[in-house]
């Protein structure tokens, strides 16, 4: 099923708000509008999925945040959050929390000192 | 749930903060690997300024438009930058942003310097780390750092860069600046 039917990405044909059951909160989990996802090994190619949750699947080739699927499906970063929350839950995506998730903290020293090193090198 | 735990890829966050039009967008785009994106957050018109929330229905939301940035530092470190709302009244965003961040970069007009205060404010009463960058408007030369940081009363410790936002050279080099003092003082507080 790699043929669109024309204009299908044009407009969208179903409400957002349909695809997550009228859900703008995932089912228990924390997720920041940070935390990346990555396709898992044995999600494979979803054709039988929805629309948008296809092309959530397709753009986590590469790891993306939660607040990067939202910008690019144009729905708010709650909806893109329930989304992913689904898929994880199917097995398609691997999420990835920031390592001061769930505390108040910031990230740890090793973690600034990567950080610095990086921006220092480019 | 799978692999929740991985913390093979770590994605960071920045804040952008600062007073309307003083150049968040304009920081934020220029140092952005990604063409310039906007998102929107869903909000529940009860967190907004009404003082009464228990008469607002849980469902009444509007969305609030942020601008964000990305630049991939290596192979696993992914740092986003968030552009904060300017207008006072979207600030109950900000708590879920700044949520284990890096810290933030307050941006500063010196010909609107007021317009600052709250974003530093902020920062400083929930003890996140921050730069006070000076976006070199023309004319905004005039000041030196002793009589800016006077000005703002900025606590010692806290860095004061001048910069150009539209250069991503500029932007770079006020991170590093930001990076170095979250490192120290996460240092200094795991010592």
């Amino acid at each position: 099923m790699t043929a669109q039917e024309p204009g299908r990405e044009a407009g969208r044909v179903v409400p957002v708000y349909a695809v997550t059951g009228g859900r703008t909160r995932s089912t228990g989990r924390d997720m920041p509008v940070e935390a990346l996802v990555t396709v898992t090994a044995a999600g494979g190619r979803p054709t039988e999925l929805q629309l948008e949750y296809r092309t959530i699947v397709e753009l986590a080739v590469a790891p993306i945040s939660i607040v990067e699927i939202g910008a690019t499906l144009g729905v708010p970063v709650g909806v893109a959050r329930v989304l992913v929350g689904d898929l994880a839950d199917a097995g398609y995506l691997d999420i990835h929390l920031p390592p001061s998730a769930g505390s108040d903290g910031g990230p740890s020293v090793e973690v600034l000192e990567r950080l610095l090193e990086g921006l220092r090198a480019r | 749930m799978r692999a929740e735990q991985d913390t093979t890829l770590i994605p960071l966050k920045v804040l952008v903060a600062g007073g309307f039009g003083v150049g968040k967008t304009t920081l934020v785009r220029s140092m952005s690997e990604i063409p310039p994106l906007l998102t929107e957050q869903a909000m529940t018109a009860a967190s907004i300024g009404v003082d009464d929330a228990a008469v607002v229905p849980d469902k009444q939301t509007t969305t609030v438009a942020m601008d964000f940035g990305r630049i991939t530092v290596d192979d696993s470190l992914i740092l986003y930058l968030f552009g904060t709302p300017g207008q006072s009244r979207f600030w109950f965003m900000w708590d879920e942003l700044a949520r284990g961040c890096v810290g933030a970069v307050v941006l500063v007009d010196l010909r609107r310097i007021d317009d600052c205060f709250p974003a530093i404010d902020y920062f400083e009463n929930r003890r996140l780390p921050f730069v006070v960058a000076v976006n070199e408007f023309p004319g905004t030369d005039a000041y030196d750092d002793a009589t800016i940081r006077d000005a703002l009363a900025l606590p010692p410790d806290c860095p004061l860069v001048r910069m150009d936002a539209r250069r991503a050279d500029s932007g770079l080099t006020t991170l590093i600046t930001l990076v170095e003092h979250a490192l120290a003082r996460t240092t200094a507080a795991a010592s």
